[in-house]
């Protein structure tokens, strides 16, 4: 059984954590991007997506990760990645965006980067 | 990107063939993922290897664009001894009854260049051409051989 997918927002000792499981696909980007835009225009320019509980991600997650990271720079900030699982990481590898994001091992990881 | 007048043709043992057919809408993709991982662990294929196709079938389906036309996906699956080609079909149909997933949002562009390079990255081959007319797209991936 596919673990269906879900997001959760939670607080950190620095930015915003979206906290995101289950597969981002064509069906579930939409979602993911409502919620980066909505956390961005509530004056987030900092967000630290946690995809540790990701077990599938296409083009579409990856564009609309894009898109987020581009309206946070644009905000003066930056999206932080955590991912762990090397399937998840390969396909930020493939595509190269692996040198364009922040990716980080944890969250803890990602909040000491992000806060410096 | 390499191209072939009929990719699916080419196998030297006798194929089994399964097809797919899908309204175009977003929560129905994942069927196309089911069906691959399922063909693809009877042929064995390995885990690594079955994860790869679940992700190139999707990139597949979105390099024809389906967030601009409405119709059906239509899949066929081959299998042979060593590989497995997977077809995908964008075949018209009526506008305005698919366009949406359950979830009422609508399909999402593909990213340009991103599906290139991940079905560049996961499979042994892939390609565009036409059906009957209509924009079809095909991979083909074979299998790593357990040395015994």
């Amino acid at each position: 059984m596919e673990q269906p997918f879900e997001m959760r927002s939670g607080t950190s000792d620095g930015p915003p954590v979206l906290e995101v499981m289950g597969e981002i696909d064509v069906a579930t980007a939409p979602f993911l991007k409502e919620r980066l835009q909505e956390m961005v225009l509530a004056g987030n320019a900092t967000i630290i997506v946690d995809l540790l509980g990701v077990t599938f991600l296409d083009s579409t997650a990856l564009g609309v990760l894009v898109g987020g990271l581009n309206a946070c720079r644009d905000a003066g900030g930056a999206l932080h990645l955590v991912v762990s699982e090397p399937r998840i990481l390969k396909v930020f590898d493939i595509t190269g965006l692996a040198d364009v994001f922040p990716i980080h091992a944890s969250v803890a990881d990602a909040t000491r980067s992000a806060g410096r | 990107m390499m191209s072939s007048p009929d990719p699916l043709a080419r196998s030297s043992s006798r194929p089994d063939v399964v097809e797919l057919r899908l309204p175009v809408m977003a929560d129905l993709i994942v069927l196309a993922r089911l069906t691959t991982a399922t063909l693809a662990a009877r042929a064995g294929f390995d885990v690594e290897e079955i994860e790869d196709l679940r992700l190139a079938v999707e990139e597949l389906c979105l390099t024809l664009r389906p967030n601009e036309q409405q119709g059906t996906l239509h899949l066929e699956f081959r299998q042979s001894d060593d590989d497995i080609e997977i077809a995908c079909t964008l075949e018209p149909g009526p506008p305005g009854l698919h366009r949406h997933g359950a979830n009422g949002l609508p399909l999402p562009a593909p990213e340009d260049g991103l599906s290139d390079r991940i079905l560049e990255a996961l499979v042994d081959e892939h390609g565009h051409d036409t059906r009957d007319g209509n924009p079809r797209a095909w991979l083909r991936k074979s299998r790593t051989r357990v040395q015994g």
